[in-house]
């Protein structure tokens, strides 16, 4: 018996990694072809096209990229900021909203989840929205307008309402209250520490969003200063799309030089290169946190 | 208590590695995004009632000349992207106009990225805006028939008597609608008529014809074929309506303009007749021709996924020919391939040498506006006016700083470094609609485009077409139904990989009647035929 399932599981084990192996290569073989790409003259993409080693070895994409490397460093001063700031203050609200939305003793706590998932099925669509922004809130070319609208998401809400209720039985709010400890204090010395799993995941779902985000600098931010990365990098591919399917009937002429395939590849690169390092270190926190929730209880 | 837990822990994983997995997928969102931006037409597409809900501040002011007692400031809106030294330009316009209009400007710029769908935003939110770009291309004619923009005709003699005398009254009679001006045109004329552009060294080395019809077109291409089999002849890409379909019909179906949308023919020499250019044998014929392009490999078979521009492959010698361009666009293409290829040489035939005559843009093409909800419009209209007629406002607008962004030698406009490292290159706001042509500066390089024009004026005829507003609120639904036909219909033919042209005409004509082809068709025609008949055109 013992050999049989020994045999099963190598035969597990082969297949498992295959499998993974395959994926991992899929996902990485097209970053190797923009780093390669971002490596390459720009004259043997044109001509020869992608190659996974460059046929002819360049630094001209980076170089151009670097060459004024204002807009690239603001774009990412703003980036950095808003996902900062947007997933702290996010956290913050999400966990309260969680919290008091599965506390017993709050009456109406079935009425406003409803209203919030309510949200989730109906909205007032894009214009009324963009109106709401620009006309009411005054947001336009503000911090506020790129953090404020991503703060909280119902899903997120619901999310750490159900994570907090299985996580925490309603008889520790019992006692703490009964130890002397307010709402306020049940909330930061007891439900925080004890759902730090769940406010891991939201936590990067926040930040993930907010890091991906364009839309917002796309519709309310005119200043160029204050585009976010991934807008910046959007913009610059639109801008070559919209040359291209202008017709010459519009007789459109940009000054501007469009960026060569190295530099955009170098761009590309230059952008998401320190988030693609960060990112196997940091995810290792996430699975820790996962794991503490798992085991305890 | 366990259970709970576990069953929380495994969702969590679920969703961390969909947290993962979306990371990957940021083009379907944006598609997303674009498809549920297009479902809601019905919310955008009436400007004209939140417009007019808007208060109207134009009853103020006293009625003999500007009132400048107060102090505003003035939102200035332009398509595309903003030079990199914009902050130092505004600042410098700011200073002249504070004393002289007691007033400031903003301007802001919409970025290329779904600029369309900005623009009607811009437009149909209401929030205040003094100064907006109106063009054919952005659907002035109907935006001016909603009712999105002001009419001019009463601030002009009071707010900028000067600018209305520096613009013909014949182009301020062309960009009428319904009656009323709804926008400043720009008066410097110019040429965007096609042309074929070819590879002239190529064409000399091998002997083959100058491309004057598509006839010859094709006997050139036929030679670059055979001699050279490393190139592909023809430049192509994804927009094949645009860059192929219609382009040919204007060359070989004489088009009164374009492009003509439903699959609607009108010719520029019978404009009253109306017929359906979809499913005619005129198409036939021009599908066939495409087809057999496609066939002898004259563009790539996969054309449908190139995303390149027209021009790129011309440049880098990939390609030896573009179906059309302007003499604009020409040039810079030109000029771009020549400063890495000085021995290859480019030429340069119009559609309007073969076609008999040739039409300057109509003054609809360029201009500006003021929206609705303007708050301050006789003061835009005056800043406007000094953005047009005053040399100061209008070269620094244009061309930045005298000595820091470029410098002028021997009438030729000469700029500093290039255009990386200069922060605000010619035209570098996309002024295209203020140009003035008493102020305006040319690289040395634009002699070339002279030439062409000035060949061009000799056989100049007015532009009937693009005078015409088109209201579809009419037949809305169909519109769009019929949107979708053609591209999943007509672009394979188009693109010329449908292998039975018969067949597929049929197939595709079949769809567009569902969708509901003669209803749009009928309702644009009357609309043509009224327009016609109101404007004396025959």
């Amino acid at each position: 018996m013992a050999i049989r399932e020994d045999k099963y599981a190598v035969l597990f084990k082969t297949i498992s990694y295959t499998v993974i192996i395959v994926l991992t290569i899929a996902c990485l073989l097209p970053f190797l072809l923009v780093i390669s790409a971002s490596l390459t003259e720009n004259e043997a993409i044109v001509k020869y096209g992608y190659r996974f080693i460059p046929k002819e070895f360049s630094f001209e994409g980076y170089r151009l990229v670097f060459k004024f490397p204002e807009q690239v460093l603001s774009a990412y001063k703003v980036t950095t900021i808003t996902t900062v700031v947007g997933t702290l203050l996010g956290l913050l609200f999400i966990t309260m909203a969680g919290y008091v939305l599965q506390r017993r003793d709050f009456k109406y706590r079935n009425a406003f989840s409803f209203f919030i998932y309510f949200t989730t099925l109906f909205g007032g669509g894009l214009v009324p929205w963009y109106i709401l922004i620009t006309k009411y809130l005054k947001l336009t070319d503000t911090y506020t307008v790129l953090i404020y609208p991503g703060l909280m998401t119902p899903f997120l809400i619901i999310l750490m309402k159900n994570f907090i209720r299985s996580a925490i039985p309603e008889e520790l709010n019992e006692s703490a209250k009964i130890d002397g400890a307010n709402d306020f204090k049940i909330y930061y010395r007891i439900v925080l520490p004890l759902s730090l799993p769940g406010i891991a995941t939201v936590g990067l779902f926040l930040a993930l969003a907010y890091w991906n985000d364009w839309f917002l600098s796309s519709l309310f931010i005119n200043d160029q200063k204050m585009y976010q990365l991934q807008f910046y990098l959007y913009n610059i591919v639109n801008t070559i799309q919209f040359i291209m399917q202008m017709g010459a009937g519009t007789g459109v002429s940009l000054g501007q030089d469009i960026p060569t395939e190295s530099t955009k590849m170098a761009m590309a690169i230059v952008v998401t290169g320190p988030i693609l390092l960060l990112y196997p270190f940091v995810q290792r926190y996430f699975v820790k946190g996962l794991t503490i929730g798992a085991v305890k209880g | 208590m366990h259970k709970p837990q576990k069953t929380v822990s495994l969702l969590l994983t679920v969703l961390l590695v969909g947290a993962a997995l979306s990371g990957c997928s940021g083009s379907g969102d944006k598609n997303d995004g674009e498809a549920s931006q297009g479902a809601s037409p019905s919310a955008s597409a009436k400007p004209s009632e939140s417009a007019s809900a808007s208060p109207e501040a134009s009853g103020s002011a006293s009625p003999s000349g500007l009132d400048t007692s107060k102090h505003v400031e003035l939102q200035f809106y332009m398509l595309g992207d903003a030079p990199k030294d914009l902050g130092i330009i505004q600042a410098e316009i700011n200073k002249m106009a504070e004393s002289e209009l007691n007033a400031t400007v903003k301007f802001n710029y919409t970025s290329w990225t779904d600029w369309d769908q900005k623009y009607k935003l811009l437009l149909s939110s209401g929030q205040p805006i003094d100064l907006i770009f109106t063009a054919d291309w952005t659907q002035y004619q109907a935006y001016a028939k909603k009712g999105a923009f002001l009419p001019l005709d009463e601030l002009l003699p009071k707010a900028s008597p000067k600018l209305q005398a520096f613009v013909p009254q014949d182009m301020w009679d062309a960009v009428k609608i319904d009656g009323k001006i709804y926008t400043v045109p720009a008066t410097f004329k110019e040429y965007v008529t096609n042309g074929f552009v070819y590879r002239e060294d190529l064409r000399e080395k091998y002997n083959l014809p100058v491309p004057k019809d598509i006839a010859s077109f094709e006997a050139y291409l036929d030679g670059i074929k055979k001699n050279e089999p490393d190139m592909q002849p023809l430049s192509m890409n994804s927009d094949v309506k645009t860059n192929l379909m219609d382009v040919f019909r204007e060359i070989n179906d004489d088009t009164v303009g374009g492009p003509l949308p439903y699959g609607i023919g009108i010719k520029y020499n019978k404009p009253t007749e109306v017929y359906s250019y979809w499913g005619s044998d005129e198409m036939k014929a021009d599908l066939t021709v495409i087809q057999r392009w496609q066939q002898k490999g004259f563009f790539a078979k996969n054309v449908l996924n190139v995303k390149d521009t027209m021009q790129a492959p011309i440049v880098s010698g990939k390609a030896a020919a573009m179906l059309g361009d302007n003499p604009n666009r020409f040039n810079d293409t030109q000029l771009k391939m020549q400063s890495s290829h000085p021995d290859w040489k480019l030429g340069y035939y119009p559609f309007p040498l073969t076609r008999g005559f040739a039409t300057p843009v109509h003054p609809i093409h360029n201009g500006f506006a003021i929206p609705k909800s303007s708050k301050n419009p006789e003061r835009a209209l005056a800043f406007y006016e000094k953005m047009v007629t005053d040399k100061r406002y209008n070269q620094l607008t244009q061309y930045g700083i005298e000595g820091k962004n470029y410098t002028v030698k021997d009438g030729y406009y000469k700029m500093i470094g290039d255009s990386t490292s200069n922060g605000f290159g010619r035209e570098g706001m996309n002024g295209w609609a203020w140009r003035n042509p008493e102020f305006m500066l040319f690289d040395k390089s634009f002699d070339g485009v002279k030439e062409i024009f000035a060949e061009l004026d000799k056989i100049q005829k007015p532009d009937i077409f693009t005078g015409f507003a088109e209201d579809y609120t009419p037949y809305q639904a169909e519109r769009a139904a019929l949107e979708q036909v053609e591209k999943q219909y007509f672009y394979p033919l188009y693109a010329g990989l449908v292998k039975n042209v018969d067949e597929g005409m049929k197939t595709a004509m079949d769809k567009a009647k569902q969708a509901g082809l003669e209803k749009v068709q009928e309702g644009y025609k009357k609309q043509w035929l009224e327009y016609t008949a109101a404007n004396g055109i025959q």
